[in-house]
């Protein structure tokens, strides 16, 4: 079965990091972002809502591999972790990793599971927020 | 703050036209969110929600209850049905725990049928 190859080559890269991501947050960017989830809060105009960071860089690594797998993505689930608040200014930078994958078969067919894991760092240095994110293939 | 306190819920009224708001604001832009053929193609009933528009709403459920008495410290959402827009998404959640200042919630997002379609939880700390 072809997908076998692709989930042995993806398996091999637990545990990998990608190239970190740097960027800074932008009030224009951060205000798009709060009118586009409807939030209204005037905090937001300051500081990042709780789930802006996946905005600010990529929450996930869609791994070119994984598309010979299924037909489509799915998003499983987000965890986030928060160590200090984020503000416009700051100079965030994302650093991924694949810290698991699997396949898991059920009455409706097979599912590959992929999970990230991300670290958001500030310009001092001082981690911001962690996120766990899981990515399906189906 | 009691255990089995419900906080305030929060409606939302996703529309095709917030979806590819969001896919721009995010930069997700997987065609599943905007594209209806490409949506059918792949065996959806049509566009659908990103799954983290739909924890961006359940962030906003517990930031406005929260306001300014605490800080969030851990958020997490796990996505078990679709949604598609023009249907209203309930947002609502409830006081599962409480240790002092730490408060735990449990969150869930409901379709208009009452289906919990994203079921999450939510750690607070309240200010001293």
């Amino acid at each position: 079965m072809a997908t076998t190859s692709a989930v042995d080559r993806l398996r091999s890269r637990i545990g990998h990091t990608v190239a970190p991501i740097s960027a800074t947050v932008e009030a224009g960017h951060l205000k798009r972002f709060t009118e586009a989830i409807g939030d209204p809060n005037p905090r937001w105009n300051t500081e990042a809502p709780p789930t802006y960071l996946v905005a600010l860089v990529p929450a996930s690594m869609h791994l070119a591999e994984a598309e010979e797998y299924g037909k489509g993505w799915l998003n499983g689930g987000n965890r986030f972790e928060y160590v200090e608040p984020v503000r416009v200014g700051d100079r965030i930078t994302a650093t991924a990793r694949v810290a698991d994958v699997y396949e898991k078969t059920g009455s409706s067919g097979s599912l590959l599971f992929i999970i990230f894991e991300t670290d958001y760092v500030n310009q001092h240095g001082r981690t911001v927020a962690r996120l766990r994110g899981t990515a399906i293939r189906r | 703050m009691q255990v089995g306190q419900e906080i305030p819920a929060l409606v939302k009224h996703p529309t095709t036209r917030q979806l590819v708001q969001y896919a721009g604001a995010q930069g997700d832009f997987y065609e599943i969110h905007y594209d209806q053929d490409f949506a059918r193609s792949v065996a959806l009933p049509g566009v659908i929600l990103h799954g983290l528009l739909k924890a961006a709403f359940l962030g906003q459920l517990v930031t406005d209850w929260l306001g300014e008495r605490g800080t969030l410290k851990s958020f997490e959402v796990s996505y078990r049905g679709i949604d598609v827009p023009g249907r209203p998404y309930r947002c609502r959640g409830k006081i599962v725990k409480v240790d002092g200042p730490k408060i735990e919630l449990e969150v869930w997002g409901e379709d208009p049928d009452g289906n919990r379609t994203t079921a999450g939880s939510a750690t607070v700390l309240l200010n001293e």
